[in-house]
């Protein structure tokens, strides 16, 4: 198409047009301008026989004879096969029973360490947890704070008893007795009366 | 859309509305009515007979699994032939693209009818179609052979509509260049074509 820029212009869009036309689903518009065109210019009329021509080749049947029943057939034996395929994909998978043995080797460790980790005595305690066990026979003394040290202990120790917690925020401590033949009401009369000791009760065990 | 074309696109998306519920003859009716195109649109693709009726039946398998999620953005034809395009391209990567040898062919695929007539023609074709890549083979068998729009080739290969204009375009200056010329008049390079 080495004709005229202006002519050439022309050219390029019923060389685009062509297709359309040749399958007959241009408009009547574009069918019409490209037959005008067509009858002034020998190449643009060459390539649309051959165009015609192309069309008419691809519209011959197919090279290739298929028997679409038998085709079919297999298809629709095919879709009742998919859950047989998948039983067989997952039976025969060596990776998914690597999985399925990896996972339960890590569920059992996962157990095994849960229940090593119920026997042990948690080294903390929540406000929803019961309060932390008493001995039985324990008691509360509060000693005055001008007490000196040397005479608590003394004291301690003449009534060996030993302490096991506190001072707690009242500044009790809590004080259980190492010699069991002590009886604990004695025992509280005595602190009650000792010097320097403000209170001395037994400790209530919760229910 | 003419008439005929509209009737054709309603019984095949009714047609497609009950293969979503189930309905096996909806499929039968379907992949008969569609058999021959694919198998001839395939054949230009892959150019390997002996895995277009796999490629068939792998496009309708997913047609029937997917039948429900069809929702009518394109025409249902454009639909099927672009699993059709994906699946020939899939089967194309397994198992290659050269051609078979015609001797491998089994003789249930050869075609009874090859007249004379028709074999000049056919082979007039075939040369130029060998000259084409595959993507300017199928625009060509989808313009020229389906009767598809340009928009819907971009549907079919999920590309622009520029994309397919130029394979078009190669694809036609090609065979202009290759195909020998109509009786009577000399065969011409013409390359300025633009």
């Amino acid at each position: 198409m080495t004709v005229s820029t202006e002519n050439g212009r022309e050219c390029s869009r019923v060389w685009e047009a062509m297709p359309s036309v040749v399958m007959g689903t241009a408009t009547r518009e574009q069918d019409t301008w490209v037959h005008a065109h067509l009858a002034d210019c020998d190449n643009c009329r060459e390539e649309f026989t051959q165009q015609e021509r192309l069309r008419h080749a691809m519209a011959l049947p197919s090279d290739v004879h298929l028997d679409a029943n038998a085709g079919l057939k297999r298809l629709l034996t095919r879709l009742d096969a998919p859950a047989e395929e998948t039983v067989r994909v997952r039976t025969s998978s060596w990776l998914t029973r690597a999985l399925v043995a990896a996972v339960l080797v890590q569920a059992l460790g996962l157990g095994a360490l849960a229940l090593r980790l119920h026997g042990e005595r948690p080294a903390y305690r929540t406000l929803s947890q019961v309060s932390a066990p008493v001995a039985a026979g324990a008691i509360h003394v509060v000693p005055d704070a001008t007490m000196a040290l040397a005479d608590w202990n003394a004291l301690l120790q003449a009534h060996h008893l030993q302490v096991v917690g506190g001072p707690n925020e009242a500044g009790a401590y809590t004080l259980v007795s190492t010699d069991p033949a002590s009886p604990p009401d004695q025992l509280l009369r005595e602190l009650r009366a000792s010097r320097g000791i403000r209170f001395a009760e037994p400790v209530m065990r919760t229910p | 859309m003419r008439d005929p074309e509209n009737d054709t696109e309603a019984t095949d998306r009714l047609l497609l509305q009950r293969m979503a519920a189930g309905d096996r003859v909806a499929l039968t009716v379907l992949y008969r009515s569609y058999h021959d195109r694919l198998c001839r649109f395939l054949s230009r693709l892959t150019r390997r007979p002996d895995i277009i009726e796999e490629v068939i039946n792998d496009c309708f398998w997913i047609a029937w699994q997917k039948a429900g999620g069809f929702h009518g953005d394109s025409r249902v034809s454009t639909w099927i032939m672009g699993i059709a395009y994906r699946c020939g391209l899939k089967a194309l990567r397994q198992h290659g693209s050269e051609p078979v040898d015609e001797d491998t062919i089994p003789e249930s695929m050869i075609p009874s009818h090859d007249p004379d007539d028709d074999r000049e023609l056919r082979d007039w074709l075939g040369k130029g179609m060998d000259r084409l890549s595959v993507d300017q083979r199928v625009v060509v068998e989808l313009v020229y052979g389906v009767g598809h729009s340009l928009d819907d080739v971009a549907v079919i290969m999920q590309c622009p509509v520029g994309t397919v204009k130029a394979r078009l375009f190669h694809a036609r200056v090609k065979l202009r260049n290759v195909l020998p010329g109509l009786a009577g008049e000399p065969h011409r390079a013409r390359e300025s074509a633009t």
